[in-house]
């Protein structure tokens, strides 16, 4: 077990967003979780990033040690005047791994920036954005991969890449947490859906057929 | 702490060296400031060192303003805040990373202003030049510690400029009082006998403003709900 949430209730005011979730998070799972617009996924997300603090409930983490986490959503994290090599030396400095050129590279070479190793990233269209992203998180190696729609305004070659490197991320036993609205076509990679709506959690196998979500009122 | 702050201070200076009007706009503001200031002199007239020491001080701390507004926009423009707060570096290292990269700024654009405050203001160095220069940098120390700290308040470019210029001059005003007092003893003919007293309150307050920033930034420095 790498995280477990337990009876998490978040609120706006006095408005709850979600009442009393519990999930457990394990090594090499995939968890897409699924809901309608303002259900409280991402809320959840940053909750399991340890970026905000539940109103109510707590995470556990049963290992005692915080597990290493990756983070991509629909923003790239790159910095435009810095070359896709600057970019990802950065980020790898910071976590204190190796950020030699033959470190670097291999990882541009998968995603097929290689050619553009030296330019700046802010030429770059947003599919070519979002995979030095994808370089910058599958470099880390993280062990709980968190993906908030991540592949919002990528094209099929970058689609199909980046359900790739899910996969990959997930047999080398990191634990990912999805947010999708797409659950039909990626529920080929995952093991369980988890549907939050009205405020509740209920997480299914992927085998199983998708429950329909309503589109939440009032949020 | 200090490796994460090298690493994030040394991509702050990268990226303002990579983009053309930043540091630009903040020594062109300095300049003018400067030198519409000198256009207040008569022909042959020498403005007092207290009122040139003044216009350095001003031209500094309207300089800082675009300096912090620049390094912490630099964190919001693809979402990278969340890249650095999910990195394991503590909060404080974001911090003194930001602090160290705007005071290389400061200094750099300082060492603009002084010859223009010397030619445009009709200055000369008195016999106590070295404290002022001890005293531009302990000036800079708490500019800085202050800076990073206040320019992780706000959200959003516009939003920062008017909060920071807001909240950070009442706060620095010990630290230019300091500046100003030692700027004027060092461009005088005479030594003027508190500027150690002046000296140490700028310290203090640069004890003071580290302290807070140290405890505080971690507050600070967070992603929106």
């Amino acid at each position: 077990m790498l995280l477990r949430l337990r009876d998490i209730s978040r609120f706006y005011g006095h408005r709850p967003v979600f009442k009393n979730v519990s999930l457990d998070l394990r090594r090499g799972s995939v968890t897409l979780l699924c809901g309608p617009n303002g259900a409280g996924k991402s809320t959840l997300l940053k909750i399991v990033a340890g970026l905000i603090k539940p109103s109510e409930g707590e995470v556990i983490i049963p290992d005692d040690e915080a597990p290493d986490i990756g983070y991509l959503d629909h923003r790239t994290f790159i910095y435009p005047t810095l070359s896709a090599l600057e970019n990802l030396r950065f980020w790898a400095d910071l976590r204190g791994a190796p950020s030699a050129d033959k470190d670097i590279l291999p990882v541009l070479e998968r995603m097929g920036l290689s050619d553009f190793a030296g330019e700046p990233a802010g030429l770059f269209s947003r599919g070519m954005a979002q995979r030095l992203n994808l370089a910058r998180v599958f470099m880390q190696r993280p062990d709980l991969l968190l993906l908030d729609e991540p592949s919002n305004g990528l094209d099929k070659a970058s689609l199909a890449l980046l359900r790739a490197e899910i996969k990959k991320a997930g047999e080398d036993g990191a634990c990912i947490v999805w947010i999708t609205h797409s659950p039909d076509q990626d529920k080929v990679c995952a093991d369980e859906i988890a549907l939050l709506d009205k405020g509740a959690l209920r997480v299914y196998p992927a085998a199983l057929p998708l429950p329909v979500a309503e589109p939440a009122h009032g949020i | 702490m200090f490796r994460p702050a090298l690493i994030i201070a040394r991509k702050d200076l990268r990226l303002i060296a990579g983009c053309r009007g930043g540091l630009l706009q903040a020594l062109l503001l300095g300049l003018l400031l400067i030198f519409m200031f000198s256009l207040s002199l008569a022909p042959g007239q020498v403005m007092s060192p207290q009122g040139a020491a003044t216009v350095f001080w001003m031209s500094s701390a309207f300089c800082q303003v675009i300096i912090f507004s620049m390094l912490h926009s630099n964190e919001e423009e693809n979402g990278q805040m969340l890249g650095l707060l999910l990195s394991p570096v503590p909060l404080q290292g974001i911090w003194l990373g930001k602090a160290l990269a705007g005071a290389c700024l400061l200094l750099l654009a300082q060492l603009v202003f002084l010859p223009a405050v010397f030619v445009f203001l009709r200055q000369e160095a008195g016999a106590l030049w070295p404290v002022g220069l001890v005293s531009i940098a302990v000036g800079d120390i708490g500019i800085a510690a202050l800076g990073a700290l206040l320019g992780a308040l706000a959200r959003g470019r516009s939003a920062r400029e008017a909060l920071f210029s807001v909240i950070i001059f009442p706060l620095l005003t010990p630290i230019f009082l300091g500046g100003i007092r030692i700027g004027a003893a060092a461009l005088g003919p005479g030594a003027d006998g508190d500027y150690a007293d002046w000296l140490g309150i700028s310290l203090a307050f640069d004890a003071i403003f580290t302290a807070a920033a140290l405890f505080l930034f971690p507050l600070v420095y967070n992603v929106d709900d």
